[in-house]
């Protein structure tokens, strides 16, 4: 599998959190094989107590998984947030993955009105805005699978 | 461990003050708690003070500029953050430093002047503080976290936007009865069901503000200051919890969550409330009067359920059916609650505090609630923060 820190002039807004692979965006996390934990963002753990914590892996979440909760978000997120104008209302879900995680994220690309929990959601990327050099600036976000 | 008192206490009204600063603010609580308690304040032998994490170098040193208000005497002065904790950090060290014989006599103090608007970033490296990470990415303000989980509660047990409304409706009756309340509008279901939506299911009314304001409380084993008090109250037990790995709840500055529940939901708060229950001997069926962290309306249901006040998924129906109001199982935010004051971070777990001693020393006015013998104050803090302080007469 192919995986790349950018995308076509996309890049994301702050590293290390998501990848472009050529099986769809997908969350980086990090395994603790010693206790079975998974970590987002991948450099902030949360072991098990009394974990060794000696084996812990970087990996690449699955690119689907299922809607745990959500909100519809009514005004604009202050700064720091910030995107190419007013997107509110937008829409917020934690989706939960195969591997036992729960990821918060934006949900983007689908009718919010339509949205009931336990339905397939893909991660997907999301511009953001553009930056001074034209990056189209990214983030991960969510869409449901149709 | 020796028992310990509640011997005075005072609050600032809740409001936004934007004429004075935080030690302003902070003195006419703490004269009121001198007075109340007929200290004097050279006879206060430790300070443990709620940190301004907005207040710059003042505000992470504020015991230092209160002492320095009233005369430094050269006592212990710690200052300590735990998010809207914070208060329950300070009061656990009072009585810790009181009940273990190093001091006689301590104060917790609480003073918080907030930012206008949205709370946001403190900082903007990621690598460090993991909360930068909502703000740049997800665009999620605190009450996203709160709408995340109240969803999961309408699908799993049925609360309706009516619930949430009535809640709001019920603590607006209170605060309109509360002198130092900063909201005293009273509100009718329609009013609140029609107030904007924020982040649905929770409306504007349905989450609290933030405010400015200040609690004080004066802690002794001194006999002589215990008789000497205006009807002392004994401090049954103060605790703090913190998250229990496996707890499924979003945590506010969080982007992730374990998908399987390896502990109970909200299980700082769990914790702190259940080593109270542990230590004072007394159970959610004792508690006449309930300061709970009604943050939101979803937090309101959420606590009595965390709290063991019911079972699972039944708060709505203690809710419909009176048990939280006057002459009900507990009545739940008698003060008015943050719904009516706001939240101040530093301050509300102290001025939850004194709410609740306030209805034990028969000071309620026309919100007391009659032969109150057991309060209980609970608090939420961000990142997994929790204190539960029991008291009694
Ligand atoms: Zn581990």
């Amino acid at each position: 599998m192919e995986v790349m820190d950018t995308m076509e002039g996309k890049i994301p807004r702050l590293p290390e959190l998501f990848s472009w692979t050529d099986e769809g965006v997908r969350i980086r996390s990090a395994k603790c094989h010693d206790c079975g934990t998974y970590f987002f963002p991948e450099y902030h753990a949360q072991h098990r107590p009394d974990c060794p914590r000696e084996n812990v892996e970087k990996v690449l979440l699955s690119n689907k998984g299922k809607l745990n909760t959500y909100t519809i978000q009514h005004f604009m997120c202050p700064p720091p947030f910030k995107t190419d104008g007013d997107i509110a209302p937008y829409g917020l879900g934690l989706v939960e993955f195969p591997e036992g995680i729960c990821v918060a994220g934006l949900i983007v690309e689908t009718d919010l009105d339509a949205l009931s929990l336990g339905q397939e959601m893909e991660t997907i990327d999301y511009v953001m805005y553009k930056d001074e050099d034209g990056n189209d600036v990214a983030t991960w976000a969510f869409r449901a699978v149709k | 461990m020796r028992d310990v008192y509640i011997v005075g206490t005072g609050e600032h009204p809740w409001g936004k003050f934007t004429d004075r600063n935080f030690v302003q603010v902070g003195e006419v609580a703490v004269a009121e708690a001198l007075k109340d308690s007929g200290a004097r304040w050279s006879e206060i032998q430790a300070i443990m003070s709620g940190i301004l994490i907005y207040g710059g170098n003042a505000g992470h040193l504020s015991g230092q500029y209160i002492e320095g208000m009233f005369g430094e005497t050269g006592i212990p002065v710690v200052n300590v953050y735990n998010a809207c904790a914070t208060g329950s950090a300070a009061l656990r060290m009072a009585y810790n430093s009181i009940a273990s014989g190093e001091t006689d006599t301590a104060m917790a103090v609480g003073v918080d002047m907030m930012p206008k608007g949205f709370l946001t970033a403190k900082s903007d490296d990621p690598k460090q503080d993991r909360d930068v990470l909502r703000w740049r990415m997800t665009g999620m303000p605190n009450p996203v976290y709160w709408a995340l989980e109240c969803r999961k509660r309408f699908e799993k047990y049925g609360d309706t936007p009516e619930d949430l409304a009535d809640i709001k409706v019920l603590l607006s009756q209170f605060g309109a009865k509360n002198p130092n309340a900063r909201y005293k509008k009273e509100y009718t279901r329609e009013e609140v069901l029609n107030s904007k939506m924020v982040c649905d299911p929770l409306r504007l009314y349905e989450i609290c503000a933030v405010s400015d304001g200040a609690a004080v409380v004066i802690l002794s084993a001194d006999p002589k200051k215990i008789q000497a008090a205006n009807k002392p109250v004994k401090i049954a037990a103060t605790t703090m919890g913190s998250a229990m790995y496996g707890d499924p709840t979003i945590r506010i500055s969080a982007l992730s969550a374990p998908a399987k529940a390896e502990a109970p939901m909200l299980s700082e708060s769990y914790s702190a409330s259940r080593q109270a229950y542990e230590k004072s001997g007394i159970g959610p069926e004792d508690v006449d009067v309930l300061e709970l962290p009604d943050n939101s309306s979803w937090h309101y249901l959420q606590y009595l359920e965390t709290c063991g006040f019911c079972g699972e998924g039944e708060a709505h129906k203690m809710l419909r059916e009176g048990q939280t109001q006057m002459g009900g199982k507990v009545v739940v935010n008698p003060s008015g609650g943050f719904s009516s004051f706001g939240e101040a971070i530093g301050a509300q777990a102290i001025w939850q505090v004194v709410e609740a001693a306030d209805q034990l020393r028969g000071r309620a006015g026309e919100r007391q609630v009659p032969d109150c013998k057991v309060a209980m104050a609970q608090t939420y803090g961000l990142m997994g923060n929790s204190g539960t302080t029991i008291l009694t007469v």
